[in-house]
């Protein structure tokens, strides 16, 4: 349930950027004052555990697929919720940077989907309520299915949403959602069901190191938790409006302070990628293929005849086609120039 | 001058009601090597967590260069008691193996520059001065074993005290390790099954069994004493038999 | 195959670190630099119109330069890159299907915006995964958790995402040595059954929390009181704002001008 980063805005990726670091710096402080020394280390190794977790498998009977352990229901269960938070936030940091899951735009989607829902929005208010320091066959096994089935809803609900208020992927609101939540509640009850087989073993074998009941106070998430719900409002709503009407948030900046209005000429149609801005200031913009006069300066021509060419391709039948030709014949040469630049670069550091 | 380590009478019971040291007494003089064996589940790692206080006894007393180890003692008796664990993948967890020697000096408060000689100087002590920019996962058993000792050492302690230092290391490795512990010139607790490396390093042996401490004396006349070696769990050491055919 | 992709996956993180120790003059650039670097380049790249194509291809420059001069052997990055495109390539698929509006025609040939979407989406992944990459690649994990905590992240964050990284391969290692156990005893079964894997999950765990406690002891007895200090040595050289200042001036003009385009059509009028 990784999002990419190929999929989210900046806009999007910046405010949950600012979300996961709100929730980061919470449970930092919250860690902090709580002095437990030795969750130093324990958070460390048990985040390393969860990656470890993750790459062993087992089949799911009758099915013939397999599951593994996503683990942030469980690493709440066994540190509470802000170590468990900060323990999620560093595993997804980890595979963002080596393994290039998810990615380093969409982390703090990533932190707030798999670290914040299950972290403190499903242990919280569903697993120690109803578990509250008993760990039981059956308390234990509901608590964790109902706790591991709603912090996954919950998280694939906010992929959705992100990828729809990002406005870069064109699947439809309902149809992504009919897709992930049917998916995500599967998964959400293999992940419940291991997450309880694997508390009931350690409270067999160790009871000591599971928390007992109610040691810490939930209520002070209550602001995290408010000015989450609004970065998610404002995301989801507000944003999604313009991502998806306009041809990005930057561009439409831009536009409002060059003060041009055509941005909204050129919305809709498929001349939306050509921002206004870029047709001012382009050295050559929407260069028109076709009304390449015959008299046109020979090969390497300089700024000057840009310039005039400019002129020129202000005219109103400027066509497209040239536009694309162009884009795909500059691009191919670009990436050809950029691979030899490689070579290039490739030998210089020796001389060095 | 007071013993580097006193010990009176200790026991320890561990939170799950196992009992793991009975009335245990023993103590350390300046600059000897002391081996502590016994087969395993003696107590000899419970005994060891006591000298720098990591576990306080729930009965009898520890003392550290004279000072008791209590709670409000603890940082005196871990800069004098350096501690080298049984597995150095647990002593190593910074990134680089300079800043693990360096994390002893640094949480002790030295300035940088005490922090560096001091880390530059361990290093150069166990021969790893070459890897001080690797990570420690990356190093031979042999390496992380010097290394380990390495952040023992920067701390400049009176004691150490290792917890079966010649574990997992190859033939080598182990020449390599038993010529430097011949060569400190602090007071050596060793806790080991490798009883040839006790003969070459130690001179005197403690034997425990049970969380008892059943015998202690000269390393050459008790582990020479095979009908009591065998009886707690141990056997009279081959180079033993090759020096001395009594 | 109960540990499917796992050997390779830490052979390459170990690769990755041994990349990060040369030193070469990328990796002599101060993390905080590049981290920045990084983070501006992910954020324009993604702030162009969704079915942009050829403006982003002078981008490439940016993983080009950082690959050639880092010495960053193509091939583990592109193997990285196949593993991480499923989600945004299954997504992006659909761009097609739901947005068949046609957008350009070359010749004969009309290709519908969703597709030039879904192309634009696999570029910016291109573009983006392997800028993140190459952070790592080209400072590595430890430089670049200080610099982190230079740029203001807390410390107890870094400190834990050092303590994962450094526990990773050993964790990864036990659990590698379980599972051979089991598959050892049942060859030719994908997956190990629910009970089985119970029991190793929480062997592991169990495994996992003693070592921590052991590290808790060894931390402690060399002086741990809570706080990890961290030394910051290496001072900002002339180098690095030069670094940032030049890439993000680069991130400017490419941003604002289409490049490409633009050569492309100075290139068509030469032949025209």
């Amino acid at each position: 349930m990784h999002m990419a980063d190929a999929l989210v805005s900046p806009v999007v990726g910046g405010t949950m950027w600012l979300a996961a670091c709100g929730l980061i710096g919470h449970s930092v402080r919250r860690i902090e004052a709580s002095a437990k020394d030795h969750l130093v280390p324990l958070m460390g190794v048990l985040g390393a555990f969860v990656f470890t977790a993750q790459m062993i498998n087992f089949t799911i009977p009758g099915t013939g697929s397999s599951g593994h352990l996503g683990g942030g229901l469980l690493l709440a269960a066994l540190l509470g919720p802000h170590a468990a938070l900060l323990v999620i936030a560093s595993v997804l940091t980890v595979q963002a940077l080596f393994f290039a899951d998810g990615g380093l735009l969409a982390l703090g989607c990533n932190i707030v989907n798999l670290g914040f829902f299950p972290a403190y929005v499903a242990y919280p208010w569903v697993y120690r309520v109803i578990v509250r320091g008993r760990y039981g066959a059956m308390r234990g096994s509901v608590a964790a299915l109902a706790a591991s089935v709603l912090g996954l809803q919950l998280g694939a609900l906010s992929v959705v949403l992100q990828t729809q208020a990002s406005g870069i992927a064109e699947l439809p609101f309902g149809a992504f959602a009919a897709l992930m939540l049917p998916i995500h509640l599967a998964i959400g009850v293999v992940e419940g069901c291991v997450t309880a087989a694997v508390v009931a073993f350690v409270a067999r074998a160790r009871p000591e190191v599971l928390p007992v009941a109610d040691a810490e106070p939930v209520r002070s998430l209550r602001p995290v938790l408010a000015a989450l719900l609004i970065a998610a409002a404002l995301t989801g709503g507000l944003l999604s409006g313009w991502a998806s009407s306009l041809p990005d948030g930057l561009e439409w900046a831009i536009a409002r302070l060059s003060g041009t209005e055509e941005v909204s000429a050129l919305r809709g149609t498929w001349h939306a990628r050509l921002s206004a801005v870029q047709e001012r200031t382009a050295v050559m913009p929407d260069y028109a293929f076709r009304q390449t006069p015959l008299s046109a300066r020979p090969d390497g021509s300089d700024g000057a005849s840009a310039e005039s060419t400019t002129a020129r391709a202000d005219a109103p039948s400027a066509l497209p086609l040239g536009t694309s030709v162009a884009g795909v014949v500059g691009g191919a040469v670009t990436l050809l120039v950029i691979s030899w630049l490689g070579f290039v670069f490739r030998k210089w550091p020796r001389a060095v | 001058m007071p013993s580097v380590i006193e010990i009176k009478d200790a026991s320890y019971v561990y939170p799950d009601g196992t009992q793991a040291l009975h009335a245990v007494s023993l103590c350390v003089e300046a600059g000897e090597a002391v081996a502590l064996v016994g087969a395993n589940g003696a107590g000899k790692s419970t005994l060891l967590l006591h000298m720098n206080g990591t576990l306080l006894a729930t009965q009898g007393e520890v003392r550290v260069a004279g000072v008791e180890v209590s709670r409000l003692t603890l940082s005196h008796a871990r800069r004098t008691v350096g501690m080298v664990f049984q597995d150095p993948d647990d002593q190593l967890f910074m990134p680089t193996v300079e800043e693990d020697v360096a994390f002893g000096p640094r949480h002790a408060g030295m300035a940088q520059d005490d922090v560096e000689r001091r880390t530059h100087e361990a290093l150069a002590r166990v021969g790893m001065s070459h890897l001080r920019m690797r990570p420690p996962y990356r190093l031979s058993a042999g390496e992380k074993r010097a290394v380990a000792i390495a952040t023992v050492l920067a701390m400049a302690p009176g004691v150490l005290v290792m917890d079966e230092p010649s574990s997992n290391l190859d033939p080598r490795g182990r020449r390599r390790l038993i010529a430097q512990l011949r060569s400190f010139e602090h007071a050596r607790v060793i806790a080991t099954h490798d009883l040839e490396l006790v003969v070459e390093v130690c001179t005197r042996v403690i034997v425990l069994d049970g969380g008892r401490v059943v015998a202690q004396g000269p390393v050459r006349e008790l582990l020479n004493d095979e009908a009591r070696m065998l009886a707690h769990g141990l056997e009279r050491p081959h180079i033993l038999r090759h020096q001395h055919p009594h | 195959m109960a540990f499917p992709m796992a050997v390779e996956r830490w052979l390459d993180v170990a690769r990755m670190d041994e990349l990060a120790r040369q030193g070469t003059p990328v990796h002599r650039i101060d993390a905080r630099a590049q981290t920045v670097t990084t983070l501006l380049f992910i954020g324009v790249v993604m702030s162009f119109a969704r079915d942009e194509l050829s403006a982003l291809m002078p981008f490439f420059i940016y993983p080009v330069a950082l690959m050639s001069a880092g010495r960053i052997p193509a091939a583990s990055l592109l193997r990285k890159l196949a593993v991480a495109m499923p989600f945004a390539v299954a997504v992006g698929l659909l761009n097609p299907v739901f947005d068949t509006r046609p957008a350009l025609a070359l010749g004969p040939l009309h290709v519908s915006s969703g597709w030039l979407s879904f192309l634009s989406i696999m570029l910016r992944c291109l573009l983006t995964v392997s800028a993140a990459l190459l952070l790592v690649a080209c400072t590595g994990m430890q430089r670049l958790c200080e610099g982190l905590v230079r740029l203001g992240v807390p410390r107890v964050f870094a400190v834990q995402l050092l303590f994962l990284y450094r526990y990773l391969f050993l964790l990864a290692d036990e659990g590698r040595r379980m599972t051979r156990g089991i598959e050892l005893r049942s060859p030719g079964v994908r997956g190990v059954r629910f009970r089985v894997y119970v029991s190793l999950i929480g062997h592991l765990l169990l495994r996992a929390m003693a070592r921590a406690e052991r590290i808790y002891h060894a931390m402690q007895a060399r002086g741990f009181d809570g706080r990890i200090r961290l030394q910051f040595t290496s001072p900002l050289r002339l180098a690095d704002p030069l670094f940032v200042g030049g890439w993000t001036l680069f991130f400017a003009v490419a941003r604002v001008w289409n490049l490409a385009e633009a050569l492309g059509a100075l290139l068509m009028k030469g032949v025209g």
